[in-house]
This record gives structure tokens, C-alpha cells and sequence, in this order.
């Protein structure tokens, strides 16, 4: 009987647990999206003066279809890290045309593009510390039994791709 | 610009490595909407600030707090501002209307960090705005009041038509959880107080009367039979309680003991100082702007 009530909790408490993981996934692609939606308006204001970087155009517009085309967390993942690298080109590229630091509008979109990208990482945050919540009670003494029963397998952290934490080398 | 790509791929690194502990530390508890943990504001600046911020919960239930603090112990502005949103739940529970204006006084840097709801209003951009061509050049200056007040004139403007304050709030919305809330606290109140009567009435048949009233103001408010059924069950009820309380009563009586705290025993309901009710429950997602002067 007590075992019986305990799985049931169990069974209960982890579905919820995973529902908030899921939950707060949404939250982070709900800010990818934002910052897909920025993008382009970046792009447009600068790309007149920035006439002679094609490449850097090109990539971003490339790992943005690969992110909208990705049908799993996982391919999601890769091409959203793909973006904040092709991203991180352009703002370095940026760098070498003076005219576009007195723009007015390329400030404020890149006051938005600097909230979006904080919005990320806090949302991301959030997700690893639901993640961690659903793991550890998995894998805790008498759960880790129960949870491989109904299938509930442990969740992987958004961790950066290898190499990732370099950020591009800016020169001021 | 450089300065504006140095924040970014701050915000990037901050992005790549989400698993890194980072320093902060609790300022302290909120003890208004203005806290001046790092004291650049005079007492009457303070005040004046919070009555401008208190007036404008009141009339749109918009909270917006401004910290400000000596450092922020080696962590990054964002970091912080998030962290003590947090911790402090600037805003309603459900609205997430709170703003938060923190001001790191060492590290000549401050942030306008904006919660859930009204992310619509104030916009990054605005935030951005404000913070450069208000807070700055007045912090500048060293006028930080000037600024502040300023700047929180603009925050009011913008979100004011944001949010409507919650006048009436049974009438329309039905029970929330507050409302059940309150209708616990007054039970409970109602119980404590006819319990610690009728424990000191030390008669066993006052409660059948307490049972009685109740009865018919049930079988006067909703139907007759309700109040007949409602009879059955609360004078028994109610005598049998008083029963249970005037013993319970005379024996504590007898023996010295202190009296329960269900017969009106001095509880430990202490309740807080008044005025400033504390935050209510906000939360917010990284949307805002940062900068430094």
C-alpha cells in the first residue's frame, strides 16, 4: 500500500517536473525566436554601408533557415549556436566601419539585440536548473528503480559547443 | 560602440557558460520601493522618491524599485539584477509588472531590469534610452537624484497605462486566492474569538447559541431548509465544542498552565511594521538595458 502511494507520488512529481521542462524549453525558443526576428532588421540597416562582406551575410542567413528547418532539440541547438557565431562576426566586422556607431538605429537595435541575448541566457539558466530538479530526483535511492519503470530518462543540460566560450577576438 | 560590443560579447560569455557560479550576494530585504543600500541619496531625496513610487503602485499596481548598492561583488549587472528580481519578486503574482533600477555605485554601472508583463511597454530600446540620455549624463554630473527621479518619471509615463489596479476585486473576479485567503484569516479570527467567550463563560450551553445564530443567519441569508439542516448540524456542533473548550479552560485554569492558543492564549501572530507591504510576487526574464556612467 505505501509502496503503491509512493510510486503514485513519484510517478505524479515527475511528470510535473518534466512538464516544467518543457515549459521553460518553449521560454528559451521564444527568445531565440526574438532574436531571429532582429536579425534581419540589423542586417538591413547595415548591410548598404557594409557592402563588401557577402560572407558574413550569407552564414547568418544559412544557419537561421537551418534553425527554422530543425525538426529535434538537438539539431535546434546546433544551428542557434551557429547564428550567436555568425552573429558574433558580424558585431567584430561591424567594428571596422565608424559610420554606423553615430546611427541612431543601429543603437537601439543593437540595445534590443543585447536585451534578447541577455533574455537567453536567463532563460537557459532556468532551463538547466529545472533540468537539474528533474535529474536529481530521478536519480536519487529509491526513485531510480520506479523512474526506469515508466521511462523516464535523464535530461541533458544546454551546455555550449566545445570551443564556444572564445568569444570572437575583438580589437579596440 | 566598442563599449556597446564589449557589453555584447559580455552577454555572449555570460551565455556560454550558464553552469557558472557567479558572486552575488543579498543586498539585504526591501524595506520600501526605495532601498539606498549604497547611501547616495539623502533621507528627504529617498522619501520623495517613495512617494512618488507608492502614489503610482497605488493607481496603476505597477512596482518599481530602485536599488542601489556599493558593488555587485564581481558579478555582472544582468547577473545581479536578475538574481535579486528574484529573490525580491518585484511585481504582482500573475502581472509580473515590476521595474527595477539597480545602481551599482564602485562598479559606475546600473541596469533597468523589466519583468514578464510589461516587457510590451518599456521596451529595450526605451530602457536603453533612458538610460542613456537621462541617467547618464545626470549621474555624470554626481546629481544621481536628479537622475533617478528623471528617469523614474520617464518608467511611470511609459507603463502607466499598462496595468489596472484591482478595485473590488471579489465583485468581479469571483474567488481568487486571495480572497480565500482572507475568508480563512476572518474564520479563523471569528473561531479564536467566540472560542476564547465561550471558554470563559465556562457554561456548557453557549456554544448550542453561537450554533443557533449561525443557523439562522444561514436559514435568513439562503433558503429555510438549509437553515434547518444547518440547525442540526451547528448546535450539536457548537455545543459539543463548548464542551471541549470551557474544560479544556478550567483545568489550564487550575493547573497554572498557559491557555491554548484555540481559547484566545497569547499566539505568536506577530504581525510586520507598517506601511511598505513587501513586493508582490513578480517575476522577469532578462528584458531591460544596461549601461554605465
Amino acid at each position: 500500500m505505501v509502496l503503491v502511494l509512493y510510486s503514485w507520488s513519484l510517478y505524479n512529481g515527475l511528470v510535473k517536473a518534466n512538464e516544467n521542462i518543457t515549459g521553460q524549453w518553449a521560454q528559451v525558443q521564444t527568445q531565440y525566436q526574438r532574436r531571429f526576428d532582429l536579425i534581419p532588421n540589423l542586417v538591413n540597416s547595415v548591410k548598404g554601408i557594409m557592402n563588401q562582406e557577402k560572407k558574413v551575410f550569407s552564414d547568418l542567413a544559412e544557419a537561421r533557415t537551418r534553425y527554422a528547418g530543425a525538426a529535434n532539440t538537438d539539431d535546434k541547438v546546433k544551428a542557434a549556436n551557429d547564428v550567436e557565431s555568425s552573429l558574433g562576426r558580424l558585431l567584430v566586422i561591424m567594428e571596422n566601419y565608424p559610420q554606423l556607431r553615430s546611427s541612431e538605429t543601429v543603437l537601439t537595435l543593437m540595445s534590443q539585440l543585447e536585451g534578447t541575448e541577455n533574455r537567453i541566457s536567463v532563460e537557459r539558466s532556468r532551463f538547466n536548473d529545472v533540468v537539474k530538479i528533474y535529474d536529481t530526483r530521478i536519480k536519487g535511492f529509491p526513485a531510480n528503480f520506479f523512474s526506469s519503470l515508466y521511462g523516464f530518462k535523464e535530461k541533458a543540460y544546454f551546455e555550449s559547443q566545445p570551443g564556444a566560450e572564445k568569444v570572437p577576438g575583438v580589437n579596440f | 560602440m566598442s563599449k556597446m560590443l564589449a557589453k555584447f560579447s559580455g552577454a555572449i560569455v555570460l551565455l556560454l557558460i550558464p553552469l557558472f557560479v557567479f558572486a552575488y550576494q543579498k543586498p539585504g530585504t526591501p524595506t520600501g520601493f526605495v532601498n539606498d543600500f549604497a547611501g547616495m541619496l539623502t533621507a528627504e531625496q529617498r522619501q520623495s522618491l517613495e512617494t512618488k513610487i507608492s502614489n503610482f503602485e497605488k493607481n496603476t499596481s505597477n512596482e518599481l524599485s530602485v536599488v542601489t548598492v556599493p558593488n555587485l561583488g564581481g558579478d555582472t549587472i544582468e547577473n545581479f539584477a536578475v538574481k535579486l528580481f528574484e529573490d525580491w519578486k518585484i511585481g504582482k503574482n500573475n502581472k509580473d509588472n515590476g521595474v527595477l533600477l539597480l545602481i551599482a555605485r564602485d562598479d559606475r554601472q546600473m541596469r533597468i531590469e523589466v519583468g514578464y508583463g510589461l516587457e510590451g511597454a518599456l521596451t529595450d530600446a526605451q530602457s536603453f534610452w533612458i538610460i542613456q540620455n537621462v541617467l547618464r549624463p545626470a549621474f555624470q554630473k554626481g546629481d544621481y537624484y536628479g537622475g533617478i527621479s528623471v528617469g523614474i518619471d520617464n518608467v511611470i509615463s511609459i507603463t502607466k497605462g499598462e496595468f489596472q489596479p484591482n478595485t473590488g476585486s471579489t465583485s468581479n473576479s469571483g474567488f481568487n486566492a486571495n480572497s480565500i485567503f482572507f475568508l480563512i484569516w476572518v474564520s479563523w479570527i471569528f473561531f479564536v474569538w467566540t472560542g476564547s467567550i465561550l471558554a470563559r463563560s465556562k457554561s456548557w450551553w453557549g456554544g448550542g447559541i453561537v450554533g443557533v445564530v449561525i443557523a439562522f443567519i444561514i436559514g435568513f441569508g439562503f433558503t429555510l431548509v438549509s437553515g434547518f439542516v444547518s440547525a442540526l448540524i451547528f448546535i450539536p456542533l457548537g455545543l459539543w465544542l463548548d464542551y471541549i473548550i470551557s474544560r479544556r479552560y478550567t483545568i489550564a485554569k487550575e493547573m497554572g498552565q498557559p491557555l491554548p492558543w484555540w481559547i484566545g492564549g497569547r499566539g505568536g501572530l506577530g504581525s510586520g511594521s507598517g506601511g511598505f507591504g513587501g513586493f508582490g510576487g513578480g517575476r522577469s526574464g532578462g528584458g531591460g538595458s544596461s549601461g554605465s556612467w
